[in-house]
C-alpha cells in the first residue's frame, strides 16, 4: 500500500503538488503557475476561457462586459498565484472569482441599459459563419425571439438564482460547489435552484408545447 | 414510488429534467408521472425549460481576447510598488469609493486628534477648574457656619448636650 503523508490543506511547500494532485490536475498546474512555469497557465486558460466567458456572459448578457471580466478573473488568478493554495477544486475557486466580479457589475449597473447591440450583432455574425445550409428568415427570427425570451426570463432571475442556475445548467457543476462558490449551505442551493427553475417554468413552459 | 408532489419533494422533478437521477429512479418516477395529473405538467414544464436553456447559445470569444490579457498582465507587472497599492481604488465605482474615502478621513482626523490632545485639553482642564473651585467654596461655607454656631452656643451658654 502507499501510505501518503498527511498534508494539512493550505501548505504549500513542495508537498504542496501532492496535495493538489488529490484534489484535481488544475490545481497542480495551478502550483506550477505559482513555481514561475507561464505554460501551465497557458493550459489553464485554454481549459477555461470559454466557460468562464460564457458563463459571465450569460450572467451580465453583454459579450464586451463579459469579455471585461474574463480578463479581470484570469488576471486576478495570475496576480494570486504567489499565494495560491490548493484547498478547494481550482473551478470552484475560479468561478467564485468570476461570480464575484459579475455580481459587483450587475449591482453597480442599475439601469437597464439596451442588451441587444454587440450581442446580436456578434450572434448574428457566428451564425452566418457556422451554417453551410443557410438557416431560413423565418428560421432565424423564431431562433431570436426564443433567444430573447430566454434571456428575459433568465435576466429577470434574483442575481443569486441566477449564478446557480448558470453554474448547474451550463457547467454541469455539483450542488456543493455551486454552494462553495456563491458562499451558502448545500441545502440553500437546492432551494435557490429549484425556485429558478420554477420561475423559469412559468415563464418558459409554453415553449416546449410549440 | 410515492408522488413527489404530494411527499412536498417536487425538486425531483427538476433532478429527472436534468437528467440528475440513477436510472432505476427515473423508470419509477416515469412511471408515476404518466399516471400522476399533478405530476405530468409540472414534469413536462421543467424538461421544457431544460430544452429551452440547451437553446441559449453564447457568442464566440473574440479571437485577440489572450492577447489583450497577456498584455494586461505585462503592463501589471511593470506596475510600481505605488500603483499597486491604489489599484484596488482605481477600479472602484463611485459608489464604494465615497464611503470608502469618508471613512478614511474620520479615522484620519480620529488620530489626529488623539495625537495631539491639546486640542481638546483646554475644556477638560477648564471644567476640571470649576469643579475644585467648588469643592473649595463649599468646605469654607461649611466651616464659616461651625464658626457660627460655636459663637452662638457661647453666647446662650450652651453646653452642646440636649
Amino acid at each position: 500500500m502507499n501510505a501518503q503523508p498527511y498534508v494539512p490543506r493550505g501548505v504549500t511547500t513542495d508537498m504542496g503538488v501532492a496535495v493538489a494532485a488529490t484534489l484535481d490536475y488544475d490545481a497542480e498546474l495551478m502550483l506550477r503557475v505559482k513555481g514561475g512555469d507561464g505554460t501551465s497557465f497557458g493550459v489553464l486558460l485554454e481549459k477555461h476561457r470559454a466557460s468562464v466567458i460564457y458563463f459571465l456572459y450569460r450572467l451580465v448578457q453583454e459579450q464586451a462586459v463579459a469579455e471585461e471580466l474574463a480578463q479581470e478573473v484570469f488576471l486576478r488568478v495570475y496576480r494570486s498565484r504567489s499565494s495560491y493554495a490548493p484547498t478547494a477544486k481550482f473551478k470552484t475557486w475560479l468561478f467564485r472569482i468570476a461570480t464575484h466580479l459579475a455580481l459587483n457589475w450587475i449591482r453597480d449597473e442599475k439601469h437597464q441599459r439596451s442588451r441587444e447591440r454587440l450581442d446580436d450583432m456578434a450572434w448574428d455574425l457566428s451564425a452566418r459563419q457556422v451554417s453551410d445550409g443557410r438557416p431560413s428568415v423565418e428560421q432565424q427570427l423564431l431562433g431570436s425571439v426564443t433567444r430573447d425570451e430566454i434571456r428575459q426570463a433568465v435576466a429577470a432571475l434574483p442575481e443569486k438564482q441566477r449564478a446557480a442556475v448558470l453554474m448547474h445548467k451550463y457547467e454541469e457543476m455539483e450542488y456543493s460547489q455551486i454552494a462553495k462558490v456563491l458562499g451558502c449551505s448545500d441545502s440553500a442551493v437546492k432551494s435557490l435552484l429549484f425556485r429558478a427553475y420554477e420561475t423559469l417554468r412559468a415563464r418558459l413552459a409554453h415553449m416546449g408545447t410549440t | 414510488m410515492n408522488c413527489p408532489i404530494e411527499d412536498r419533494h417536487p425538486e425531483i422533478l427538476v433532478a429527472y429534467a436534468a437528467g440528475e437521477l440513477a436510472a432505476e429512479t427515473t423508470r419509477a418516477l416515469e412511471t408515476h408521472v404518466a399516471g400522476c395529473a399533478a405530476c405530468r405538467p409540472v414534469a413536462a414544464g421543467h424538461i421544457a425549460v431544460w430544452k429551452a436553456l440547451d437553446a441559449w447559445d453564447a457568442p464566440p470569444v473574440s479571437p485577440d481576447f489572450d492577447r489583450r490579457l497577456y498584455r494586461r498582465i505585462d503592463e501589471d507587472a511593470r506596475l510600481s510598488w505605488w500603483e499597486r497599492l491604489v489599484r484596488p481604488f482605481r477600479l472602484m465605482p463611485l459608489r464604494q469609493a465615497l464611503p470608502l474615502t469618508a471613512s478614511a478621513g474620520l479615522l484620519l482626523m480620529a488620530g489626529l486628534l488623539l495625537h495631539n490632545p491639546g486640542v481638546v485639553a483646554p475644556a477638560a482642564a477648564e471644567r476640571e477648574a470649576v469643579r475644585a473651585q467648588q469643592v473649595e467654596n463649599t468646605l469654607d461655607d461649611l466651616d464659616l457656619l461651625r464658626q457660627f454656631g460655636a459663637a452662638d452656643s457661647a453666647e446662650n451658654g450652651h453646653t452642646g448636650a440636649l
